[in-house]
């Protein structure tokens, strides 16, 4: 979910399209793997895949794979989130209260114990598969097997390393996670970390931990996902083109609290011109436009003045935007002339080059997260910045007429805001330059510690509303890597570092307790010039005129919930 | 003469016959060079198109004189959040929801704005005389690496001719846009050598190696016949140096074929110079070229459709001119060849 995953989708689609050939061209070995996959087999059946009421929802681009075990994107999220329900997962809800937490499969949060490194869940009685099959405790260990196995791109960093025994399975040297114990007859699961690990409550709530049959094949199964446990369940997927999440009947029956039951089907249909996409939504040919995409500028005056009343930009709160600055290099090793960057940038500027679609920010944290301060930015409101005080800082830097490479994608509008930023140096004293590069290899490129990238562009969307994911990530000094470095800034600020240490460990449900602590923290980064934030992102939240546009939830996690999704 | 071909390229190597082949009636004493002079000015087409050409040419050295004393901006600089009076209305040079302001036909803005709100007018010059410079350096890289190589393989024959063909073989094997996306990518990264940064060489560098092979090869193969014919044998009997023979005897002999491949490389550098910028690993933003204000100006189609029109046409124009006006020199230079390079 977080920002290459989207850029691993469309890299990935070529694999899923070359797998769909191979698969066409070879009916032994479909035909031989389908007794490896038994229980998937009830979720692609096609005739199962439409009903009376069902909407269309239009999508610009595909998820990564439609199996939980695989897909680490918010387009594969939308669906499997509804389809793979995890021993927790959120609340159905639009805005702050969508990110809490509440019991999935499980009786009831996890009882943290051992100074929170055990995790002892139990599963609720009675819950079946969408084929009808029995869950039992031991299929959630199996399930963490495959994630691991898979691999599924968040296993590296949330699984494999946090749960004792992890690391030998992934290498092979176990055969199965010895730090997770199950017991079928009583459904209680105990789950052992190798060191507190505060999230792990949301960890627990990712689709790709949602339980699936044990015996489901250790690859990805994209065209024929296993069966879950959920209100909805996949089908009729054309790889690349198309899918369909049908309302899995076995959920009704199982009545499970603060999870509703969806009312329509929704057939998802994946087209890259998101113009198009627009276009049918507003002249009612297509219901949803797909959260994760973008309306083209062009078109927002018509659909203002056209659909306003099912239209609206929403900041989901769960997504940063900055430029990161290297503190281990020159000019931006000053603070002051980090501080000039966050005074003089001219965030009305950067919205009108994202379309409109950026809600001013100067905290890192965004809003849904808890720890995102409320109180003043420390250099000032956000808006048309202050260049002639930017100027007077970089003088008293002594940092003027340094050179300064600005690194960016290609991709609209994050290249457009590259090169305002550039100009924008240039004009308060530095002497910049842009490096442009292809979007599917730039976060590689600048994630290679040789290259110590001294500025550039930068994002974050939440894989679950922690600041952990943020700081722990981002700003960590123990996270600057060698390759695949996300802490492009390379910062390692002792303060940071301890409080990330101490605060990280606070389960998720215990947050509030340490909330102050995390928004201490979130004020001194910005204080010190860290980075400089420039907006958080706002999503557009797009309907047909067919649709219920208030009953809507529009989660702060997973955008799009199709649960709540009810024609007029 | 046999021509030589294969390769995507065929030429005459006899040039001396192409003068005369038309069987026109000449005066005594007109040189060669004189009557393909004759022929070019017969031809009002290349004429035309090279006269347009020439007008590209002098109005993108304007440029900075268009954006110093009409325009008042330069080619970078940035006004997102400002307003241009049009019709005695204050309008926004980029809108809210960040779409640029069109065509004013006055002296700012008179070609409209991009989305970062720079003038498109100035940067078309610009773009223009960044996408010409490289594509001057990168023709000249070409012609002079591929001379080298030409004649040298040609010459000597023997080993130096093995190891420097399949060196041209090696860069041919690849498509000259996919070669550029490579070597661009890298440079864009970390450099080869001194070959770093932002500067027009680097692209113009990465065009110039891509095309040697598309000229060293025929250039190899004419000079592959021209040392066996008896001129250059009685030069060697007279003892002259090989370098001295290459110098005073082939060389004049193939410079009509090097006029001919210059406007052809230059069209074909231009072009691919517009397809790498356009690809992002050509000219590095915010300078501009016409291929990266095509790209830059797709995010706003359809309502700032003249930010990709523009830069467009004048690409047309340029490599049509210059394609035109080149067709016109091998016709006047020898009538009877085929020069074309074919990808």
């Amino acid at each position: 979910m977080n920002r290459r995953s989207r850029q691993a989708a469309a890299a990935l689609l070529t694999v899923i399209v070359a797998v769909a050939l191979s698969a066409c061209g070879s009916s032994s070995s479909s035909s031989s793997s389908s007794s490896a996959s038994s229980a998937s087999s009830s979720t692609s059946t096609p005739s199962s895949s439409t009903s009376a009421k069902s909407v269309t929802l239009l999508m610009g681009t595909a998820p990564q794979s439609l199996d939980p075990g695989m897909d680490y994107t918010t387009q594969g999220a939308e669906p499997n989130w509804v389809t793979y329900t995890g021993l927790t997962t959120y609340r159905h809800a639009n805005g702050a209260a969508g990110t809490q937490l509440i019991p999935g499969l499980a009786t009831a949060l996890p009882v943290i114990s051992d100074g929170g490194k055990t995790y002892t869940v139990t599963l609720r009685k009675g819950l079946v598969f969408s084929n009808g099959k029995p869950v039992l405790a031991s299929d959630f260990a199996y399930t963490v097997e495959r994630s691991i196995k898979i691999p599924w791109g968040g296993s590296g960093q949330f699984i494999t390393p946090v749960i004792v025994g992890g690391t030998a399975f992934s290498t092979g040297k176990a055969k199965t996670i010895s730090g997770i114990t199950t017991d079928n007859a009583t459904g209680k699961i105990v789950i052992h970390l190798t060191a507190p690990y505060g999230p792990f409550d949301n960890v627990l709530a990712f689709p790709a931990l949602g339980i699936i049959p044990a015996g489901t094949p250790f690859h990805n199964l994209p065209n024929s996902p296993p069966p879950g446990v959920g209100p909805y369940m996949t089908t009729n997927i054309v790889p690349n083109a198309s899918f369909s999440s049908v309302i899995n009947p076995e959920w009704s029956k199982m009545d499970i609290p603060g999870i509703p039951a969806g009312h329509v089907d929704v057939n998802v249909k994946i087209s890259s011109n998101v113009s198009s996409n627009a276009l049918s939504v507003l002249n009612n040919t297509a219901d949803f436009f797909d959260w994760a995409d973008t309306i083209p500028g062009s078109l927002l005056p018509q659909i203002h003045s056209q659909a306003a009343d099912r239209f609206s930009q929403v900041n989901l709160g769960g997504s940063t935007y900055y430029i990161f600055l290297n503190v281990t290099k020159k000019p931006f090793s000053s603070q002051l002339a980090r501080e000039a960057v966050v005074t003089g940038l001219n965030q009305d500027a950067m919205n009108r080059l994202g379309a409109g679609t950026l809600a001013p920010a100067c905290y890192f944290l965004p809003p849904a997260v808890p720890g995102h301060p409320t109180g003043a930015c420390p250099y000032g409101t956000p808006g048309t910045g202050n260049l002639a005080k930017a100027k007077a800082l970089v003088q008293q830097s002594g940092m003027a007429g340094q050179p300064v490479t600005v690194w960016s994608e290609t991709r609209s509008p994050r290249q457009q805001w590259m090169t305002y930023y550039t100009s924008f140096l240039n004009s308060i004293g530095f002497k910049a330059t842009q490096k442009v590069i292809a979007d599917a290899t730039y976060f590689t490129t600048i994630g290679d510690l040789k290259l110590h990238p001294q500025t550039g562009f930068a994002d974050w969307n939440q894989d679950f509303p922690n600041p952990v994911d943020f700081y722990g990530v981002l700003l960590d000094g123990k996270a600057i890597l060698p390759t695949d470095n996300e802490n492009f800034g390379e910062t390692n600020d002792p303060y940071i570092n301890s409080q990330v240490t101490a605060l990280g460990a606070t389960p998720t449900t215990q947050l509030s307790t340490v909330v102050s602590k995390w928004q201490a923290l979130d004020q001194y980064v910005a204080k010190k010039a860290y980075v400089a934030v420039f907006g958080y992102q706002t999503f557009p939240k797009f309907t047909s005129n067919r649709i219920n546009y208030g009953a809507i939830v529009f989660h702060s996690v997973y955008g799009w919930d199709f649960t709540s999704f009810q024609t007029k | 003469m046999a021509t030589t071909s294969g390769t995507g390229t065929e030429f005459s190597g006899d040039l001396s016959a192409g003068f005369n082949a038309e069987g026109e009636d000449l005066a005594p004493g007109t040189g060669p060079w004189a009557l393909a002079w004759r022929r070019l000015r017969r031809n009002k087409v290349a004429l035309f198109f090279g006269g347009v050409f020439v007008v590209i040419v002098v109005l993108c050295l304007l440029a900075p004189v268009y954006a110093h004393d009409v325009a008042h901006t330069t080619a970078s600089a940035e006004d997102i959040t400002g307003t241009v009076k049009v019709g005695g209305k204050n309008v926004d040079i980029v809108s809210l929801t960040g779409i640029p302001i069109g065509p004013t036909w006055h002296s700012r803005y008179f070609l409209g704005a991009d989305s970062n709100g720079r003038d498109t007018a100035v940067r078309l010059l610009y773009g223009g005389r960044n996408s010409l410079q490289i594509g001057v350096m990168a023709t000249l890289i070409t012609m002079v690496l591929a001379l080298i190589l030409g004649v040298v393989a040609g010459y000597f024959r023997g080993l130096a001719d093995g190891f420097i063909t399949r060196g041209l073989d090696v860069i041919w094997a690849f498509p000259a846009l996919l070669l550029g996306i490579t070597l661009g990518t890298v440079i864009a990264v970390g450099g080869i050598g001194p070959l770093k940064g932002s500067s027009l060489i680097v692209p113009a560098v990465i065009i110039g190696f891509v095309y040697i092979p598309y000229v060293a090869k025929p250039l190899r193969g004419q000079v592959l016949q021209l040392r066996e014919r008896e001129f250059i044998d009685a030069a060697r009997q007279q003892g002259l140096t090989h370098t001295r023979i290459m110098f005073s005897e082939i060389l004049p002999n193939v410079a009509s074929t090097i006029i001919v491949f210059i406007p052809l490389i230059l069209a074909n550098a231009i072009l691919l110079e517009a397809g790498l910028s356009y690809l992002g690993v050509g000219v590095e933003p915010p300078n501009p070229s016409w291929g990266n204000m095509i790209s830059d100006g797709l995010t706003t189609i359809p309502e700032a459709f003249h930010n990709v029109l523009v830069p467009g046409i004048m690409l047309v124009l340029a490599v049509m001119s210059v394609n035109i006006f080149g067709d016109g020199l091998r016709d006047a230079l020898d009538p009877r060849a085929k020069v074309r390079i074919t990808r």
